[in-house]
């Protein structure tokens, strides 16, 4: 089988021009998530680290999952960048120090946190442009020193899992070969990236560092195999070296990793966060982070029981992107265009197939599906749109879980209150069956920093942490009136906000997969799904809310007593004394019925007041 | 044509001391009881404000709420309630005296001990606190001796008895000069004599009196001329309705043409929404609008002259639409001119003509033609 595919890419490739395998990876690296240092490293992290979880999963195997970010620079470098002078919030800084692989900002000693307290951007002085560390809020004090801790040179990825481990026949084409996989064969609800990802990362670790990868697998035989891996990128085959075989315990595949232009930070865009919502959204994994200065982080399995396999199912043409479908054309056994697409979509007839030629007049769909070029796929994806399919089946969504998600959230963040909502199957674009998952967490170690809220957004269990603007999640969040739920500022308050949108189709907005596309009916569910869960941690809120209004109404009643002695004195001739007293009296009664009322849960209907018309009046 | 008021001065300080008395010995018997002291207060705001069709009138339903002492939201101003109740009876009432709402807040201000917490923050609460205790009471402000800031000037043919104290002056209403009479807050004592006058006319503005008196129009067209200066004082108010009740001479209203002027109108007409329980004192049902309107400025061919309206201005218009006292076929037709246009006017705006054209033209046109608004 192997052979019979490795002839068929053989094939394809000499219809390949020479260089495209590189130039295709320049074209779509920012949209393959490649683009920003640390946004790099996470994507990396993200290709190996669904691999293993995926790999797990079709074993039924409880994963074990450990990443190791190594610097390899020699000893990091210490740099003044500026003395603080109470009011600005710029500092320039060398691009050495702005593209290094670790780097830590200490403002008189103290580490400030990348993305919460400072980000790193361009800034423009006439026609140069240079980085600067940009303080997001408080300027450094006066002669507050401000000195980067930084190294640079090249960062070393290391994933290893315990899971089913690969055929060593198969190394080559499951991490060296582009645009290659098996889960195109049988499309499930996968987590991201279709099986490609890995060789991306093969080939950035190629051409940032020029080195090859070095894997070591075992399918738990006995036999581990190890060996040096590199992409001949024009031919666009694998080639090992340094292969080595030998007898031993181990169980699943490591991978290690050398990259450049890539940059470890503890930002909400990187590793940590990334494996922190992974760990969060997959408990029955076990996640462990070691980081570039040797700290452990273990994200503990919160439960034993393995997400059931979603129902292979072919893709349905609106769920599909323009990436998705040429990656899809280059490992199909198809001859034509045409016979692919009725062959590997579905619900894609000839009638459609026929409906798509009238669209698109202009283009050959009896061209070999390799020659696909991206603008033809984006093409066809786009009248996809205009066609009319049939629905796809509902039957294929594979939550979380309620029960198992309030164990990892209670696992992670130990929070003082929490509520977790599963919301039943609804479907969008008339007829793509979908799911929302959410949580509303409070106090404890939800929130960021324990002073900011964080929204943790998931598509099939996928931490989403780029693209935040234009995302179904954010719309959602953005558009509920959480005064309504005694969390208006929950900006600023310890919470915790999750969504998981589950569907084999999710319409992403673009083809780096980031943020769900705002469509009217996902975002009503999120909404839905949110506000029922915030509703429950309301109560609670509201709960804490009558403790501290208890002691205010107490002082409350207190301060006005001499006051109205003392008029009631003037109008009646009543001794304000002894009325002060009985206030008093009457005053400590009061508290203790209001008290043990708000515990009965009763309201408190005197708390109504008439609503005053104020319009002005010449008086 | 003289009316005597049915009770003296005395009697009167008399039995509203009696009736604060009476409310602040219910409180002492709550107290007595170990209860929540509360006081009943008919609610004022526009769920319990009607207009009452028959009587031409915005009044207040029965609508009453129970103000607590030990409740959160209503401690405070309970507490204010009641430094108002102390002031009227000690300070006012017991010395025969009279002071303004701002006496009254200086008066009472001060910081409660124990506490960083004033008892009144500003003029407003104070304000709030004597409407309150008004309504308690069922009876109006002049009857505490409080008085509003006096507001407004007439001028014309008719002679009035004032009196400070026991001191009673003689007022030839025509011979005040250029400024007018400078009507009293308080207008209860007035009477009425030598009345040569036919109607009333009341101008919104200071600048339309003046334009009026220079031309000696209410020497020549027999009638009183007023001005309220803006939004009409209570004094002003209470005695265009005795006029109206006991001279029996029709009232027409004069302002610009904008909702502004309109609603100025309204409220001497049939009293506002925040005052509703003194539409009965304070209204004037029989008055008429003679001007402006939107349809003036297209008869007068005023076009040239109009202002754009502002964002207010509409916002206004479009609340005043569904007012039950502005339902009208004419004036809805008025409020859509309008909004349609979206322009309004000023009564100067006449004097584009020329600086008499208001007097010699406009006005008489207007009542001889009586083209009035309801």
């Amino acid at each position: 089988m192997a052979d019979v595919e490795a002839k068929t890419s053989a094939d394809i490739e000499k219809q390949f021009k020479e260089y495209s395998v590189a130039e295709f990876f320049k074209k779509n690296r920012q949209m393959l998530g490649y683009s920003g240092e640390v946004r790099s490293l996470t994507t990396i992290v993200h290709e190996y680290v669904t691999n293993s979880l995926d790999a797990c999963e079709d074993a039924r195997i409880l994963p074990e999952i450990t990443v190791e970010v190594e610097s390899l620079s020699a000893s990091p470098r210490e740099t003044d960048v500026g003395l603080g002078d109470g009011t600005t919030l710029s500092f320039q800084i060398d691009d050495e120090i702005a593209r290094a692989a670790t780097l830590a900002i200490k403002v008189d000693g103290i580490e400030v946190a990348r993305g919460a307290d400072y980000v790193i951007k361009y800034e423009k002085k006439g026609k140069n442009s240079f980085r600067v560390i940009s303080f997001k809020k408080t300027p450094p004090r006066q002669g507050a020193r401000i000195v980067a801790h930084w190294a640079a040179g090249h960062l070393r990825v290391s994933v290893e899992d315990n899971g089913t481990g690969i055929p060593k026949t198969k190394v080559g084409q499951a991490l060296g070969q582009l645009l290659s996989g098996t889960k195109f064969l049988n499309r499930e609800q996968k987590r991201g990236q279709q099986g490609i990802g890995a060789s991306y990362a093969t080939l950035f670790a190629q051409i940032t560092t020029g080195k090859p990868i070095h894997v070591k697998t075992s399918i738990g035989d006995y036999k581990i195999m190890e060996a040096d891996l590199t992409i001949d990128v024009k031919k666009n085959i694998p080639v090992l070296s340094n292969q080595k075989e030998y007898s031993g315990k181990f169980q699943g595949l490591r991978v290690e990793a050398e990259f450049s232009e890539v940059s470890y930070d503890r930002s909400e865009y990187g590793v940590y966060e990334y494996l922190r919502r992974t760990a969060i959204a997959n408990p029955h994994a076990q996640l462990t982070l070691i980081e570039p200065n040797k700290e452990v982080t273990v994200f503990p399995r919160a439960s034993s029981t393995i997400p059931s396999k979603a129902k292979p199912v072919q893709p349905h043409p609106l769920g599909l992107t323009t990436s998705d479908l040429i990656d899809m054309a280059h490992i199909t056994q198809a001859r034509k265009v045409s016979s692919f697409l009725t062959g590997e979509l579905a619900k894609f007839s000839n009638d459609k197939l026929n409906e798509l030629k009238a669209l698109l007049p202009h283009l050959d769909l009896d061209k070999h599906p390799s020659k696909l070029e991206w603008k033809d796929a984006e093409e066809i994806v786009n009248s996809f749109k205009k066609i009319k399919f049939y629905n796809p089946d509902l039957d294929t969504l594979v939550p979380i879980g309620a029960e198992q998600l309030e164990k990892s959230l209670k696992n992670l963040l130990q929070p003082e209150h929490l509520k977790v909502i599963e919301r039943k199957p609804r479907v969008f674009r008339g007829g793509i069956p979908f799911l929302v998952e959410a949580a509303v967490a409070y106090g404890g170690k939800a929130g960021s920093d324990g002073v900011k809220a964080e929204v943790m957004r998931f598509a099939n269990r996928t931490p989403l942490l780029f693209d935040a603007g234009n995302d179904a999640i954010t719309e959602g969040v953005k558009t509920i009136d959480w005064g309504r739920y005694s969390l208006k500022n929950y900006e600023t308050m310890p919470v915790s906000l999750f969504v998981n949108f589950v569907s084999v189709y999710v319409p992403y907005t673009g083809a780096g997969k980031l943020a769900i596309s705002p469509e009217e009916e996902i975002v009503a569910e999120i909404r839905n799904a949110l506000m029922e869960a915030a509703r429950d941690v309301s109560l609670y809120l509201s709960g804490l809310q009558k403790a501290e209004d208890a002691e205010k109404r107490k002082q409350i009643f207190f301060k006005y007593i001499g006051e109205v002695a003392e008029s009631l004195e003037d109008v009646t001739g009543e001794d304000q004394k002894t009325l002060e007293e009985k206030l008093r009296k009457i005053a400590e009664i009061r508290t203790q019925i209001l008290t043990q009322e708000e515990e009965s849960g009763l309201e408190d209907s005197e708390l109504d007041e008439e609503t005053e018309e104020e319009i002005q009046e010449g008086s | 044509m003289v009316k005597k008021t049915e009770k003296t001065r005395e009697e009167k300080i008399l039995e509203i001391t009696k009736k604060i008395e009476v409310l602040g010995k219910d409180l002492i018997a709550e107290i007595n009881r170990q209860e929540n002291p509360h006081l009943d207060i008919p609610i004022r705001g526009s769920n319990n404000v009607f207009f009452d069709e028959q009587n031409k009138k915005i009044q207040l339903g029965d609508k009453k709420s129970k103000r607590y002492l030990f409740n959160v939201a209503h401690a405070r101003r309970f507490m204010q309630t009641m430094l108002v109740a102390s002031y009227v009876k000690k300070d006012l009432l017991a010395n025969n005296l009279t002071a303004t709402l701002r006496d009254l807040y200086y008066a009472k201000k001060h910081t409660i001990k124990g506490t960083k917490e004033d008892t009144i923050d500003e003029q407003k609460e104070s304000d709030l606190a004597i409407v309150d205790f008004e309504v308690a009471l069922e009876t109006f402000r002049e009857r505490l001796h409080l008085r509003a800031e006096p507001k407004g000037r007439m001028a014309g043919d008719m002679v009035v008895l004032d009196r400070v104290r026991d001191k009673v002056d003689k007022i030839d209403l025509s011979k005040m000069g250029s400024g007018g009479w400078a009507v009293p807050s308080i207008v209860e004592q007035i009477e009425f004599q030598d009345v040569g006058i036919e109607y009333v006319l009341v101008a919104e503005k200071n600048a339309i009196f003046d334009r009026l008196n220079e031309d000696e129009y209410w020497a020549k067209n027999k009638c009183l001329l007023m001005t309220t200066a803006g939004q009409a004082a209570r004094g002003a108010r209470r005695l265009l309705q005795r006029i109206s009740d006991e001279i029996k001479v029709p009232i027409y209203c004069l302002t610009d043409a904008d909702p502004y002027g309109w609603y100025i109108y309204s409220t001497m007409k049939y009293g506002s929404m925040a005052l509703a329980h003194e539409s009965d004192r304070l209204g004037c049902p029989q008055m008429k609008f003679l001007g402006m309107s939107i349809s003036d400025i297209e008869h007068y061919d005023l076009k040239a002259v109009t202002i754009k309206a502002k964002d207010v201005d509409i916002k206004r218009a479009e609340e005043m639409k569904n007012y039950d006292w502005f339902k009208y076929p004419a004036w809805q037709k008025e409020i859509d001119k309008f909004l349609d246009k979206k322009i309004k006017a000023e009564i100067q705006s006449l004097s584009s003509k020329n600086l008499q054209y208001i007097s010699s033209t406009y006005l008489p046109e207007k009542i001889a033609g009586k083209d009035f608004l309801p």
